[in-house]
């Protein structure tokens, strides 16, 4: 049996109400993976998704229209607190797996130690469990090292650092197959090389009889007997096809599963009537910071894999990794020093910069709740002391790459540090930097914690079967029930225990 | 629609032939085009930053050089001195409003076909290039 992906509008005019055994809420990491279980179980399949199907010859290489077609908030979401940090997701059909490096890094063993000793998830989420599902998941997303005919001048150069200074290094492992380092991840990979969940799992569900409604916001989950029964969506508007957008319910027989990311998962929770007082708190991050090395020659960060290599020496000891980082050059000038004919002169420059972002396993932890007034989700956050001061360290670190590999300059990016450090005596004068997180100009992709999970309902929003303590059969299988952030990218962990989620929650209501 | 204070203030962030390699000002390379999607598309949160960055550009960034606003009255260096102090300013939030600017800028100025040839974009030519 062959499913559909179809437009909210048009299902809402060719098919009204209809009942599946799951109905899914986001088709991203986790709600993708989810779908690839539950087909395999024989159920009925829906999956609601907010963006947009887009394929590869939607994306262009320019980045607005990427921004405005593929991103939430057309790229501009950001925290509240001091400082405002960029929160970036994608919004489309297989939500942040299509604009997102493609990095597969599994969860340091110590981190789910942690897991065990302090939220008691040992029988939750076995190690061994999740272990298997990431060799699943490797074989299926044909997971490898970046290899070294598309490393391109930014990743070549940090494989040269890191060989001078001796840190534990190496090619970042993805999900590709046939990559031809275009660099151009962010904006959707032209090439179909990226094993997003728009050309894996997603379609795979399809092909086995799933339903994908897009453009299609989940308002809230119903519940009949208290027991999950549906979901409420809107659909919008079509306008290729003159249908106008409208709420309908599709029922569930057997349960909702939520994943719609740490940041939407809440809100879809709260305006459900879930009530918690660990819904929308905790939420955690791996907020990232970008230095810029001026080279005398040519780096060309446009020819090769955007994140094609990694420096992880640094991930105990200042909670932080270092990746190249390729960005396009709409967002690269940005972040480049200066106005008018200086700025013009940094523009001029930029490809003899080569690029690197820290990132940050943070201890803060921030909260978010919708907004009442004008639409949209809050997000509050505010790194601590000791995160800034990891984050200085990371920054340290980063800048002695670049000299090591060569830099003549490193622009810092950090109000109140010079603008640009010429030699490596000046590097302490990093770890003397500003204790205001407003002085950093950071970014994150990497989201976590806000319905964590707990085998005790004071203690988390979720049960040790992803089942929310409150109300049964509704099910939440992203990083929400994190009770931490990992230290590393997230997209493989995730996956890893959406699918592990959602072979309990198959067993559960077999 | 972009204001007389608006275009001066954007024509300050990219100007036009004062760099021997990129002689494109921003308003050379189409951007009332971008601008027009950015207004009808964009996240109501990103608009009005970009609105409020203008005004506060335009009106408060020549007080912080001890010239009087607006900073279309002033000639160019006066004008960059201006959006210089504001982008260097202690009070964050005007720094977050020449990052919202500058970025709003780089979205129409980085996607020309010009500019990126001038330094060294290869687009779709690397993979070409690769694939051959």
């Amino acid at each position: 049996m062959i499913g559909q992906i179809i437009h909210g509008a048009d299902f809402a005019a060719e098919h009204g109400t209809e009942t599946f055994d799951f109905v899914i809420i986001g088709s991203g990491a986790a709600g993708a993976t989810a779908a690839r279980v539950l087909v395999d179980t024989g159920a009925t399949v829906a999956i609601v998704e907010e963006g947009s199907q887009v394929t590869s010859s939607d994306f262009t290489d320019t980045v607005w229209p990427a921004l405005r077609d593929l991103y939430r908030g057309t790229g501009a979401q950001v925290t509240r607190g001091r400082g405002a940090m960029g929160v970036v997701q994608g919004r489309c059909l297989g939500g942040s797996t299509v604009v997102n490096s493609a990095i597969a890094w599994r969860m340091p063993e110590t981190v789910w130690q942690s897991w065990e000793t302090e939220y008691g998830l040992a029988e939750a989420l076995p190690y061994a469990e999740i272990v298997q599902r990431w060799a699943q998941i490797d074989r299926e997303l044909s997971v490898q090292p970046t290899a070294p005919e598309v490393w391109g001048g930014n990743n070549v150069l940090l494989e040269k650092a890191a060989k001078v200074l001796g840190v534990l290094a190496g090619p970042t492992s993805r999900y590709t197959a046939g990559c031809l380092g275009s660099a151009r991840c962010q904006l959707g990979c032209p090439n179909r090389a990226k094993r997003s969940m728009a050309e894996t799992y997603l379609p795979y569900a399809v092909e086995s009889g799933a339903t994908i409604i897009t453009n299609a916001r989940a308002e809230r989950v119903l519940s009949d007997r208290s027991r999950a029964s549906g979901v409420l969506i809107r659909a919008s508007e079509r306008r290729e096809s003159g249908r106008r957008g409208r709420t309908l319910t599709i029922h569930a027989r057997k349960g909702v599963v939520v994943a719609a990311s740490a940041v939407q998962t809440p809100g879809i929770l709260a305006r459900s009537g879930l009530r918690s007082p660990h819904l929308g708190k905790h939420f955690q991050a791996h907020p990232g910071a970008l230095v810029a090395g001026v080279f005398d020659r040519e780096v060309s960060i446009w020819n090769g894999a955007t994140q094609g290599y990694n420096v992880y020496q640094y991930l105990d000891d200042a909670r932080c990794k270092i990746e190249t980082l390729s960005l396009p050059p709409e967002i690269l000038f940005a972040r480049l020093p200066g106005v008018g004919s200086r700025w013009l002169e940094e523009i001029a420059h930029s490809n003899y910069l080569a690029t690197l972002a820290i990132v940050l396993r943070a201890h803060a932890e921030g909260a978010v709740r919708e907004r009442r007034w004008f639409g949209g989700t809050d997000i509050r956050y505010d790194l601590e002391s000791r995160d800034i001061s990891n984050l200085r360290k990371g920054l340290r670190f980063a800048c002695e790459l670049l000299f090591a590999a060569g830099a003549r300059e490193v622009l810092t990016g950090v109000h109140g540090l010079p603008e640009r450090l010429t030699s490596p005596d000046q590097l302490r004068s990093i770890e003397a930097g500003p204790d205001d997180a407003a002085c950093y100009s950071l970014t994150t992709s990497h989201l976590f914690g806000t319905a964590r999970m707990s085998p005790d309902p004071a203690g988390g929003v979720v049960d040790a079967d992803f089942a929310a303590h409150r109300l049964p059969g509704l099910y939440v299988v992203d990083s929400s029930v994190f009770p931490t952030n990992l230290g590393v990218n997230p997209q493989h962990t995730i996956m890893a225990i959406a699918m592990y989620g959602a072979e309990r929650i198959a067993e559960m209501n077999s | 629609m972009l204001s007389k204070h608006d275009r001066a203030v954007l024509e300050t962030m990219l100007p036009s032939r004062t760099h021997q390699k990129l002689p494109l000002g921003l308003f050379d390379t189409g951007f009332e085009t971008l601008y027009a999607s950015f207004d009808r598309d964009a996240a109501r949160t990103f608009r009005v930053g970009f609105r409020v960055g203008l005004w506060t550009a335009t009106w408060i960034a020549p007080l912080l050089i001890r010239r009087l606003p607006p900073l279309s009255r002033h000639d160019r260096p006066t004008r960059e001195r201006a959006l210089t102090a504001l982008a260097r300013s202690d009070f964050s939030p005007f720094r977050q409003l020449v990052a919202v600017l500058k970025t709003v800028a780089s979205l129409g100025y980085g996607a020309d076909p010009r500019v990126r040839h001038a330094i060294g974009y290869p687009g779709s030519a690397y993979d070409e290039a690769v694939r051959s």
